[in-house]
């Protein structure tokens, strides 16, 4: 019984451990478009266009947030801890920021906005025939023997709620999400990930900053449009 | 009495085409994404003081409730004929031959229409798509490739060019004889598209075939 136990926590550790977590990092933080350099500890960043994220996410989390990849390199001879709390990404020239949202939080803000979304089809029609036999003429009120008619008409459905609105559909969009971004902890070794910033903006010509802390200082990478 | 009606009808289906008010559904991993307009209005920002995970609820309930899509479903185009014999009776059923009448027996009992009486409402394609599903296109060279979803076999690309898949998480595996396997993962979300164009490179003589 006890054995039985083991192999299914090892299976688990093992299962748990062998799914990738974060992104692949780049050689060289200084290969970011946007790198800076804390006693050692380097700190790369890049911000994905709304086209990027469409690509790289089958989530649409263009409806709910921005996505910086973060890629950070320890020293050699130290780990670093992790943390999404360690990052804020601002607004340049207004008071906005926002730091990371979890992919929990992000999955769930995505399916409550794909509940609300339906389509609305319009099904036109027409059909012109001819009748032949006496019958009644609706327009004169007296009787036909026959002759052509037409006719017309519009069917209008609003459809199902919109794709990835279902609770699996969370619970995988949550699993990408969790997947792909940073991941936290200890870090001996570059890592890389996506974070997920909680600002949603249709102006194209706005510029973001990111802030961070690496070793307690506090590090500002101007992020350049992408 | 006696009543004999005879239709044709000729069913042009138009699909796809219409206008978009909101975010489009499709998605695809690659580069093959189709086209999604958006619509989300307010910025969903915070201030530095109140930069912190509460403050994405206020954000959620900032979000506009619902956004429709509106969407041409179809034309039907139908030419009909009608016979009728017997006593005239202006508000019978199947007596009226002239004239506007969108219910009419004939029509519908020979000719499709999306909104008659006994007909649900099925967007086009419906049949095809699978309830809470998502679809997996899968182009794969070469074309006869083994293809595995969590390790299991699926079969041959080229009989599984459309997969529709339960929402979730998948170890996609491609694999075939003198090639490198392709390996992705991959997530379906219930009415999405998604695209996987899978190369496998050649071989080299070091590599070491593995089935996944």
């Amino acid at each position: 019984m006890t054995r039985t136990i083991w192999l299914v926590l090892i299976a688990g550790c093992l299962t748990a451990w062998a799914t990738p977590k974060g992104t692949v990092p780049r050689a060289v933080a200084t290969r970011y478009p946007a790198h800076a350099e804390q006693d050692g500890v380097g700190v790369g960043a890049k911000l994905l266009s709304r086209d990027e994220a469409r690509k790289a996410f089958v989530s649409d989390v263009n409806d709910c947030c921005l996505v910086v990849e973060i890629a950070l390199y320890p020293r050699k001879d130290k780990a670093m801890d992790v943390s999404l709390n360690d990052f804020i990404l601002r607004q340049i020239g207004s008071e906005t920021a926002a730091k990371p949202s979890s992919a929990k939080l992000i999955a769930a803000t995505l399916q409550k906005s794909s509940r609300g979304k339906r389509d609305i089809s319009v099904y036109p029609s027409t059909e012109i025939g001819y009748g032949s036999g006496p019958a009644y003429d609706p327009n004169t009120g007296t009787q036909r023997a026959g002759g052509v008619y037409t006719r017309t008409g519009v069917g209008v459905g609003i459809g199902s709620p919109g794709a990835g609105a279902t609770d699996k559909d969370r619970s995988t969009m949550e699993t990408e999400l969790s997947e792909k971004g940073l991941p936290e902890g200890g870090a001996a070794a570059p890592v890389a990930g996506y974070v997920y910033f909680p600002i949603h903006s249709t102006k194209k010509k706005v510029s973001y900053e990111l802030s961070c802390v690496l070793n307690g200082n506090k590090v500002v990478l101007a992020l350049p449009q992408p | 009495m006696k009543a004999a009606a005879i239709g044709l009808g000729l069913v042009l289906t138009l699909t796809g085409y219409g206008w978009t008010q909101a975010t489009s559904s499709d998605t695809s991993q690659t580069a093959t994404a189709s086209a999604q307009a958006d619509s989300s209005t307010d910025p969903q920002a915070h201030t530095v003081q109140e930069a912190n995970a509460d403050t994405n609820s206020k954000k959620d309930s900032s979000q506009p409730e619902h956004r429709y899509r509106l969407r041409l479903g179809g034309l039907a185009v139908g030419a009909g004929y009608s016979y009728f014999s017997g006593p005239v009776f202006p508000y019978g059923y199947g007596y009226w031959p002239y004239g506007f009448y969108p219910y009419g027996g004939v029509f519908s009992s020979v000719f499709w229409e999306p909104f008659g009486a006994g007909f649900p409402f099925y967007p086009a394609g419906y049949f095809q798509r699978g309830e809470e599903k998502g679809e997996v296109r899968l182009t794969t060279d070469p074309k006869d490739a083994s293809v595995y979803l969590n390790g299991g076999y699926a079969g041959t690309a080229d009989h599984l060019k459309s997969m529709w898949l339960e929402s979730g998480a998948y170890d996609l595996a491609v694999s075939a004889a003198d090639r490198r396997t392709y390996e992705q993962r991959i997530y379906v979300l219930s009415g999405k598209s998604l695209k996987i164009t899978a190369k496998l490179e050649a071989s080299l003589p070091g590599d070491k075939q593995e089935k996944p």
